[in-house]
C-alpha cells in the first residue's frame, strides 16, 4: 500500500510544482493526473500498487468531499431563501446535459456496439 | 448529579477542540450513510454524502461548533482530494484502449455537454432569479467535486457551495438520468455511462458502476474528461463570461 501511496502523491507534488511555477491556470492535481496518464500510457501497464491504493481512494471519493460540503452551514439562511430557485436550476442543468450528451453521442455513433 | 457537570464540560471543551473529534465524526458519519445506502438497495437518494453531510452539519450545528473549528480537523480528509483527483488517471487509463477510436467523438459531445450544464445553469438561474451571491457556485457543478473546487478558487468563486452543488448535482443525475436515457431510446451501455458520468461526476459514475460495469467504465471516463477539460478551459469561459 505504501509504494503506490508514495507514488501517488509523487505525481501529485510534480503537479504542483509546475502548477505553481509554469502553468498557474490548471490546479496542480490535475497536472498530476495527466502525468500519470501519460507515464501509464508510455509504460503500458498498470502498477498493481498504484491501482491498488488509487482506486481505493476512489471508491470512497464521495467521503473526501465532506468536510468541505458542511460548509453549506455557512449558507444555510441564504440556500432556505433560494431553496426551489437552486433545485429548479440544479434539475433543468442536470436534464440538459444528460439529454444533449447522450442525444449527440447517440446520433453520432449510432447504436455502434462496443469495441 | 450537578458536582459532575464541570468534569463533563471539561471533557467536552478537550475533545472538541480536538482534531479526532472532527475526523470521528466525519467517517462515522460517512459509515452510517454507507450503511443505509446499502440497506436501502443502492438507492440514488439514500446517497452516502448526502447523508453524512445531514448528519456532520445537523452535529456541528446543534453543537454549536465554529465550521473553521470543525474543518481544522476534518482537513486531513479534505487533503486527500488532490491525490483522488491524481488517481482519476487509473480509470481513463483502464479504457484507453477502447479509448482511441472514438476519442474525438467523445471529446466533441464533451464539449457540447459541458457547454450544456454552464448555460442552461446561468439561464435557468437568470429566470427563477438566484440571489446572485449564489450563482458562482454554478460554473463547476457538474465536474467532479475534487477538481471542481479547484476551479471554483481559481475563478475566485466559493468552493464550498461548488462542492454542495456539485454533490446535489450528482445525486439528481443519478436518481433522473434513467428516465431522461430511457426517454431518448439509448440502448448502449457505453452511451448511457459516458452521458451520465459527464453530467454527474462521481455520483453518476457509481451508478453507472451498479448498473453496468461498462456504463460503469465509461462513466469514469467522462468524469475524468470533464475534469481535466473544465479546468483548462472553464476560468477562461468564465472570464469571458463576465466581461
Amino acid at each position: 500500500m505504501i509504494p503506490g501511496l508514495v507514488k501517488l502523491f509523487l505525481f501529485q507534488a510534480i503537479g504542483e510544482l509546475i502548477s505553481n511555477f509554469l502553468i498557474p491556470f490548471i490546479p496542480g492535481p490535475v497536472i498530476g493526473l495527466v502525468l500519470l496518464l501519460a507515464f501509464l500510457v508510455i509504460r503500458n501497464s498498470l502498477p498493481s500498487d498504484i491501482d491498488t491504493v488509487g482506486s481505493t481512494i476512489l471508491q470512497h471519493l464521495g467521503l473526501l468531499f465532506i468536510p468541505a460540503s458542511v460548509g453549506v452551514i455557512l449558507y444555510l439562511p441564504i440556500l432556505k431563501a433560494n431553496a426551489w430557485a437552486v433545485l429548479g436550476t440544479l434539475v433543468v442543468s442536470v436534464i440538459a446535459t444528460i439529454a444533449v450528451t447522450g442525444g449527440l453521442l447517440k446520433l453520432i455513433a449510432g447504436e455502434r456496439d462496443e469495441s | 448529579m450537578n458536582h459532575k457537570l464541570p468534569h463533563m464540560a471539561e471533557i467536552w471543551v478537550y475533545l472538541s477542540g480536538n482534531p479526532l473529534f472532527a475526523l470521528v465524526l466525519t467517517l462515522s458519519a460517512y459509515w452510517l450513510g454507507l450503511m443505509l445506502y446499502e440497506r436501502s438497495e443502492r438507492n440514488p437518494i439514500a446517497n452516502p454524502v448526502l447523508i453524512a453531510v445531514l448528519i456532520v452539519a445537523s452535529v456541528v450545528g446543534v453543537l454549536d461548533i465554529p465550521y473553521e473549528k470543525y474543518f481544522e480537523g476534518a482537513q486531513f480528509v479534505h487533503f486527500m482530494l488532490g491525490t483522488a483527483t491524481v488517481s482519476l488517471a487509473i480509470p481513463i487509463y483502464k479504457s484507453w484502449e477502447s479509448l482511441r477510436g472514438r476519442f474525438v467523438v467523445l471529446l466533441l459531445v464533451l464539449v457540447a455537454g459541458g457547454i450544456t450544464s454552464v448555460a442552461t445553469a446561468l439561464v435557468m438561474a437568470n429566470v427563477l432569479q438566484l440571489d446572485p451571491a449564489l450563482v458562482g457556485g454554478l460554473y463547476a457543478k457538474s465536474v467532479t467535486a475534487p477538481i471542481a473546487m479547484g476551479i471554483a478558487e481559481r475563478i475566485q468563486v466559493s468552493p464550498t457551495l461548488t462542492a454542495v452543488y456539485a454533490v446535489v448535482t450528482g445525486v439528481l443525475g443519478a436518481v433522473l438520468g434513467r428516465f431522461v436515457m430511457d426517454a431518448l431510446k439509448m440502448r448502449q451501455w457505453w452511451q448511457r455511462g459516458f452521458a451520465l458520468g459527464v453530467a454527474s461526476h462521481g455520483i453518476g459514475t457509481s451508478r453507472a458502476f451498479s448498473v453496468h460495469p461498462e456504463a460503469g467504465t465509461y462513466a469514469s471516463l467522462g468524469m475524468g474528461m470533464h475534469g481535466v477539460l473544465g479546468a483548462v478551459i472553464l476560468p477562461y469561459l468564465v472570464n469571458w463570461l463576465r466581461t
